[in-house]
């Protein structure tokens, strides 16, 4: 999960390194994703990881669908 | 409360105070356990997803959001400076510090310096883009590199 500059930038790093485009996000999007998988103490004992139904509602919620974002 | 359950506690106590992930034997002299049983309590913690430990040494690598090695995603949140493993991460450390922060890292590409910043507990840039290069169900299958 990297940041560039702009969608060209992408393209470049994707040629540069023969991979297939993946997914974009916005930072927006990515903060949203930030503070969705990390407000809570990850250290606390009552923390736990999200389940795939959460998961997916939550890249939901941000307008991450399709192919890409799917969980299974 | 499980050995593993008191390992990540203080593993998230520390990094938070100090941006720095402990090595086990810091994680055995706190807990007072055996340096064996902390190693095999941080194995269950991989197993379960919670921590990514270093593939040869065992130590660990990433307590997410918290990277134990240098990356190019420094955080400095409040007087404690982090790495984060990711962009994501970079992210998620002000967010679980609740604190502000400045992140600095680069272009994915061409390696220009882009700083964000956190005020508030808001994301103050909207400008760039983030890239992910592995689709969100294959992320568990080599977590260094997503």
């Amino acid at each position: 999960m990297l940041l560039f500059r702009s969608e060209e930038h992408i393209d470049r790093w994707c040629e540069q390194w023969r991979r297939p485009r993946g997914g974009v996000m916005t930072p927006e999007q990515q903060w949203g994703m930030a503070v969705a998988w990390y407000t809570e103490n990850r250290g606390a004992p009552s923390w736990r990881r999200k389940t795939l139904e959460e998961a997916e509602a939550l890249f939901a919620e941000l307008g991450l669908v399709g192919e890409f974002w799917r969980l299974r | 409360m499980s050995l593993a359950a008191d390992i990540r506690r203080v593993v998230y106590d520390l990094v938070m105070a100090t941006g720095r992930i402990p090595h086990s034997t810091e994680l055995a002299h706190v807990t007072g356990a055996a340096r064996d049983e902390v190693r095999a309590a941080l194995r269950e913690l991989e197993e379960a997803h919670m921590l990514v430990l270093q593939r040869d040494s065992g130590e660990v690598l990433m307590a997410m959001p918290f990277s134990a090695v240098p990356t190019s995603f420094v955080v400095d949140a409040g007087g404690v400076r982090a790495w984060g493993n990711c962009i994501w991460d970079a992210l998620g450390i002000p967010v679980m510090m609740q604190r502000d922060a400045t992140i600095n890292t680069a272009c994915g590409c061409c390696g220009t310096v882009m700083t964000l910043h956190v005020l508030g507990g808001e994301l103050r840039e909207r400008e760039g883009i983030v890239h992910y290069a592995v689709p969100a169900r294959s992320w568990w299958e080599d977590v260094v590199f997503t």
